[in-house]
């Protein structure tokens, strides 16, 4: 079995200053999960996304990408992060590029593909995200829903392994959400590996297969949605599940 | 030769006989400010730029002490060059060069030097403000795609703080177009030198000195208005086409709708 957990995460914590946000943080990801990590805001959550991703450097533990250990000082991180794309909460989209340049300009720059190509590759995952139509606007253009689902395309566009989105539907209205997350289904329909940091418990409950709760810097129940969404075992998941399901 | 009694008579006997000295010092003028903000520019870009450069971790100690001597030298040639007059700094430099090394500048090279590394002083704190005021975001969007610091200084960061910067760039531009004039001190023979000695040869200071001030005025403006338009160009179009055929697409975006007309004129 070990050699279908692509991501396992030890020990792992991080504080700033002396503020612990992350304290040994322990779980692993395989191969085509859909992982959705929930829990109130300020549980570290998103710092754990991004540390996945090493926008934050973990203060202790080790984040193992194929049984190597992402941490260590040898390693090539540029290399390492177009293999595990991210999707944030405010898109990101860059400014200065139409929404085809902002898919085009990864591959071309990093992956060094030609430009024909890189071109065929992002209209393809524009499409797929419906938003092949409007590849000639700027990003300032378009509604919060439009950007996201370029964000998407972005990082689809780098083909990579897993993709993590941080809170992606946080900045938007319903509706926008609806047409986000629809995506995202899709994708999680067609395998990709994908770790979620999300508020939407019914997307979590529905969508994923791997579902870890977490408070105050620490993982406190995991498991497979029916178990977490149906049977909680600890009260402080009880509780802050019925907060959410009422609403 | 004698000269008109009135003011606008005297003006245009003025431009009639000393014409291309008053041409030939705007024309200096211009090629030390236009010269000068330009490299400037340069320098203040590759200042700025180190100067903005984090810290990484992976650097080995020898790396992160080069790099925090060669901030630490940048660091004092901004504060030195910001906070002395330009006209100190062209003596200093232009009598210093021969005096201490032995070096013996032309005077228009040594005026190109000087508007050079002054406007360079001004541009790294420009490029640096512009820098540090591109949302992070931009840079862990490309960074999340796996771009180096150096692509995403080029690719993200640099275009955008650019253009943030253009207005300053203008700014400089015409404050390099007036302030040449102190470089006369060490005898460029640029606008205010030129209109001096034309102002002396017939003691029409008041008359030459309006030419001169309409000049000025005109460069300014004229270059004021060109930047302008290149920051227009520079933002590009406010809207977009829709890149389709699907009629559905149009309820959204600014495409026109295709006239119903033209197929009943078929």
């Amino acid at each position: 079995m070990a050699e279908s957990n692509v991501l396992k995460i030890r020990h792992l914590s991080k504080t700033f200053g002396t503020n612990v946000v992350l304290r040994d943080i322990d779980f692993n990801v395989n191969a085509k999960d859909v992982t959705c990590i929930i829990g109130a805001s300020g549980s570290g959550k998103s710092t754990l996304l991004r540390c996945i991703n090493l926008l934050e450097t973990p203060t202790t533990g080790e984040i193992l990408y194929h049984d190597v250990d992402i941490t260590d000082r040898k390693m090539n991180v540029p290399e390492y992060r177009t293999r595990v794309g991210m999707v944030f909460q405010n898109f990101n989209l860059f400014n200065n590029m139409t929404v085809l340049e902002n898919c085009m300009v990864g591959q071309v720059k990093v992956l060094k593909k030609d430009k024909e190509e890189a071109r065929k590759k992002a209209m393809m995952f524009l499409e797929k995200v419906g938003m092949a139509p409007y590849i000639n606007a700027k990003p300032r253009q378009l509604s919060g829903g439009q950007k996201q689902r370029v964000a998407i395309a972005r990082a689809l566009a780098m083909e990579p392994e897993i993709l993590l989105f941080d809170e992606p539907t946080s900045a938007l209205d319903p509706q926008m959400v609806g047409e986000v997350l629809a995506v995202m289904r899709t994708l999680a329909k067609e395998g990709l590996t994908m770790i979620i940091v999300t508020h939407e418990m019914a997307f979590a409950r529905d969508v994923s297969n791997h579902v870890v709760y977490m408070a105050g810097g620490v993982i406190e129940e995991e498991g497979a949605p029916a178990d977490i969404f149906g049977n909680p075992q600890k009260n402080s998941t009880k509780e802050f599940l019925t907060r959410f399901m009422q609403g | 030769m004698s000269l008109p009694s009135d003011f606008f008579g005297r003006m245009v006997f003025i431009l009639q006989n000393y014409g291309p000295s008053f041409l030939a010092g705007a024309g200096k003028t211009m090629a030390i400010a236009i010269v000068g903000t330009l490299i400037g520019c340069v320098i203040g870009f590759a200042v700025g730029i180190i100067q903005t450069t984090p810290e990484s971790k992976q650097d080995n100690l020898f790396k992160k002490i080069l790099i925090k001597g060669i901030k630490f030298i940048l660091n004092v040639y901004v504060e030195v060059f910001r906070g002395t007059p330009m006209m100190v700094q062209a003596m200093f430099i232009f009598y210093g060069s021969s005096a201490l090394f032995g070096i013996n500048m032309s005077i228009v090279f040594a005026s190109y030097f000087i508007v050079s590394i002054n406007t360079g002083a001004y541009m790294a704190e420009t490029v640096r403000g512009g820098i540090l005021s591109i949302d992070p975001g931009q840079t862990e969007g490309a960074k999340a795609i796996g771009m180096t610091h150096y692509q995403t200084m080029l690719n993200v960061i640099m275009p955008q703080a650019l253009r943030n910067i253009m207005p300053q760039i203008g700014n400089n531009l015409i404050i390099n177009i007036k302030d040449t004039c102190v470089l006369s001190v060490i005898g460029v023979v640029e606008l205010f030198y030129a209109t001096k000695g034309v102002a002396g040869a017939y003691y029409t200071y008041f008359e030459a000195f309006t030419i001169t001030m309409i000049i000025y005025f005109v460069l300014t403006f004229t270059c004021s208005r060109i930047l302008r338009h290149w920051e227009k160009k520079m933002d590009g179009p406010d809207s977009y086409d829709l890149a389709t055929t699907d009629t559905l697409a149009y309820t959204s975006g600014m495409v026109k709708f295709p006239d119903p007309k033209e197929k009943e004129d078929k």
